[in-house]
């Protein structure tokens, strides 16, 4: 089972690349919607399968005794942010039908399933310290959050690169506006709903549910950031473009603090005691 | 919104500054901008580390600036207080704006005129759509208020004036968790016991130093750890006993993620090992070696006069090429003269000695697990969970719901016709709104269609 969901999650990475080159070339190629509507099915399909892996590597971890969901490691929560991304897109696409999106916010998902697909795929047994619902619920809130953040910063970058000349009172683009913005809200509520279950579960292991260690304070770092972009709109001219590059400063932000405090800041704390 | 002040006079300019949203604006973005600095240095350590990694300025600077312990640097904590004086001046000079939008009369807002965002034109006279209006504008909105205007026909229905609401929602639970912070810090405590498998304390060592009584007893009846066949930690696991006035009150068992509370405070499992309790020795002194038994923090007198005891052991200690093995120190007491402290190491290994006519050399050493508790009292823990429960409400309340008004107009158009015009605002998502207005004209013209 656990070698079935492995060939499964490199087919779905694959699905993802080709997907993006068809949103791409859907979007570039004006007469071909075809290629669009293409990468459409394969998106579904293979969010399809991605599914299927994860609870065939949860049932595969009960098998092999080691008894926990599929959320417990670098690997594992980069499957699964990928899957994020990926269903955070495809929901956007069913409502706006805007496929160009797919060409900005499909990459990410493929980029988040090749990087796990660099890593060691071995399922293994939980250290104590792990094992809480709390933690669980932590990493679903926190990943669907950083997916939330993900798919914004993607269209950000759309908005930025199609902005050029055209008049910002153009329908498309306050949907992109608007867009930018709910996903932001989205990202928002989970990521603060990830910070308090996290704090919950240090609470009950560790006796503390704040305690400021470099992970728990670049996730406040990144909350601030966006908590500061959605009172920006309350300010004299800060929408549109202005917006958008404040989401991309704010994905730079959970970037980090996904993966760059363990990378560059492991020397000066450890975060799991 | 503004208050009676005269706008300019000092009061009132400092009252607009703490209630400005670029104030928070501003105050967010330097809350980050200074935990980037906390991660970036080294947090808490010694003066010496700074020095060796910034030098002396370097290290007097950020001792200056208190940046070795910047989260709880007065400045810092002062960002913090003015981003809650920030929030309570601007929702103090909100609040009564709201409260008059969302007390608004029906009968009041009728009458005002928008401009028409979606417009029809059917057959038949105003009379002719209103039941059928005012339906579809009931089920796509609220309760309708209907009006006339000469000829014409209003209505005009709204929903969700509560979610304006939703912000200050949020607004408070920032100030309850910053409470519940700061009710932690100032009647709570936080610290340790290391307590050996069988015995008993009655107090603990706090963070800073001090030691406090804990006001009952804690017994450690047994400490073990499983494993998982790959050499994995599995389980840690603390046997506890509470312990009132000689009475056995209360059992509990401490794991990870599974702690124990009595009387309001929590003990946590946080670390384990091997303390050594008797250490068994040659005691050497001019050239005569006798066996003894020492206890740990226990005297124990030895023949020929003086007195010997246990300070501390480690089992096993790895001095590169020079000694691996137990370590120990030994405190004497001569017969005459200043007590001094011996380290000893295992019997007939090979180690430079200090000189002197006394040593100690280790035969065995008897140890018993030991468990690492963590102990906390924090009365605002509560205040916390409350505060964090009150944003995520008060975000679903404040983005997902909105205060939409919809009115329509029907006024005679001529030949026999009514033209209907629908008109909308809301407090966000603008998006929705149109949404919501399209899918109302659409209803209005298949009603008309079906009714014809
Ligand atoms: C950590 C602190 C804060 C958090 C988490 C927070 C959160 C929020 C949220 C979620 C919204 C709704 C945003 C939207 O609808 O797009 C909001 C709106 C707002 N916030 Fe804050 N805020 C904080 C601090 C402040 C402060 C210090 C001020 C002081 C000026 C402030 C003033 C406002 C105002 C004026 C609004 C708009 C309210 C409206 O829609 O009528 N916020 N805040």
């Amino acid at each position: 089972m656990e070698a079935l969901s492995n060939n499964l999650l490199v087919a779905v990475t694959f699905a993802y690349l080709l997907a993006s080159v068809g949103y791409l070339a859907g979007w570039i190629i004006k007469k071909a919607p075809v290629l669009g509507l293409a990468a459409s099915v394969l998106s579904w399909s293979a969010l399809a399968a991605h599914t299927a892996a994860i609870i065939l590597r949860w049932l595969a971890s009960y098998e092999i005794g080691a008894d926990h969901a599929p959320f417990s490691n670098l690997f594992e929560s980069l499957v699964f942010f990928g899957w994020t991304l990926a269903l955070i897109y495809l929901i956007i696409e069913l409502r706006t039908k805007l496929r160009p999106i797919g060409a900005f916010a499909m990459p990410l998902a493929f980029f988040a399933m090749l990087y796990a697909l660099k890593l060691d795929p071995a399922i293994k047994p939980l250290l104590p310290a792990l094992k809480s619902n709390w933690l669980i619920a932590h990493v679903i809130t926190c990943f669907l959050g950083y997916a939330g953040f993900g798919v914004s910063a993607a269209l950000s970058l759309m908005y930025l690169v199609t902005g050029k000349g055209q008049s910002p009172e153009d329908r498309r683009f306050l949907v992109l506006d608007e867009l930018i913005y709910q996903n932001v809200v989205v990202g928002f509520i989970l990521l603060t709903a990830g910070i308090v279950t996290g704090s919950i579960w240090a609470n009950s292991a560790w006796g503390t549910y704040w305690s400021w260690d470099p992970k728990e304070t670049w996730s406040l770092i990144t909350w601030l950031v966006y908590a500061a972009l959605l009172h920006s709109r309350y300010m004299r001219g800060w929408q549109g473009a202005r917006v958008a590059v404040f989401s991309l400063v704010g994905f730079v932000c959970v970037l980090f603090t996904y993966f760059g405090v363990n990378l560059l800041l492991s020397g000066l704390h450890s975060y799991a005691r | 919104m503004k208050q009676t002040e005269k706008p300019g006079a000092p009061g009132q300019r400092f009252w607009d500054f703490f209630a400005s949203v670029k104030l928070s604006f501003v105050l967010l973005l330097s809350l980050a901008l200074a935990s980037v600095l906390g991660t970036l240095l080294p947090q808490k350590e010694h003066v010496s580390v700074y020095v060796q990694q910034f030098g002396e300025t370097g290290a007097r600077l950020i001792l200056g600036l208190r940046l070795d312990d910047m989260y709880h640097a007065p400045w810092f904590l002062l960002l913090l207080a003015l981003l809650a004086a920030n929030l309570v001046i601007c929702s103090l000079n909100r609040l009564p704006l709201t409260l008059k939008l969302m007390a608004k009369e029906p009968a009041e807002e009728l009458k005002r005129s928008r401009p028409a965002q979606e417009s029809l034109t059917l057959a038949g006279t105003p009379d002719d759509h209103l039941e059928r209006a005012a339906a579809a504008l009931r089920q796509a909105v609220g309760p309708v208020t209907r009006g006339e205007d000469g000829p014409a026909r209003v209505l005009y229905a709204e929903k969700g004036a509560w979610s304006r609401l939703g912000v200050y929602l949020v607004h408070l639970s920032v100030l309850v968790i910053m409470a519940g912070a700061i009710v932690g810090n100032i009647w709570g405590f936080a610290g340790f016991i290391n307590l050996n498998q069988g015995s008993t304390t009655d107090h603990l060592d706090l963070d800073n130093g001090a030691q406090i009584p804990l006001g009952f007893g804690l017994r450690l009846d047994k400490f073990t750890v499983e494993f998982h066949p790959d050499g994995m930690p599995k389980e840690y696991r603390s046997d506890l006993t509470f312990i009132e006035n000689g009475q056995e009150v209360q059992k509990a068992v401490l794991m990870v993620n599974h702690p124990a509370e009595r009387h309001g405070i929590d003990f946590y499992q946080a670390s384990y090992g091997q303390s050594v309790t008797k250490l068994s020795a040659n005691f050497i002194r001019d050239g005569q070696t006798q066996t003894v038994a020492l206890a740990h923090g226990q005297w124990t007198d030895l023949a020929g006069g003086g007195k010997a005891l246990l300070i501390e052991a480690r089992p096993e200690v790895n001095m590169g090429g020079m000694y691996k093995g137990p370590v120990a120190r030994v405190g004497y007491q001569p017969p005459q003269g200043e007590p001094v402290a011996l380290t000893a190491f295992q019997a007939g290994a090979k180690v430079p000695m200090r000189g002197g006519p006394v040593s100690v050399e280790i035969l065995e050493l008897e140890s018993t697990p030991y468990s690492g508790i963590q102990v906390k009292y924090d009365p605002g823990v509560w205040l916390i969970w409350v505060g964090c429960t009150l944003m995520v409400a008060g975000f679903v309340v404040a983005f997902y719901f909105a205060h939409r008004k919809v009115w329509l107009r029907l006024t005679p158009a001529g030949k026999g016709r009514c033209r209907i015009e629908i008109a909308g605002s809301t407090n966000k998502n603008r998006l929705g709104l149109t949404r919501l207005l399209e899918r109302l004209s659409a209803r209005l013209a298949a009603g008309a269609a079906q009714g014809e």
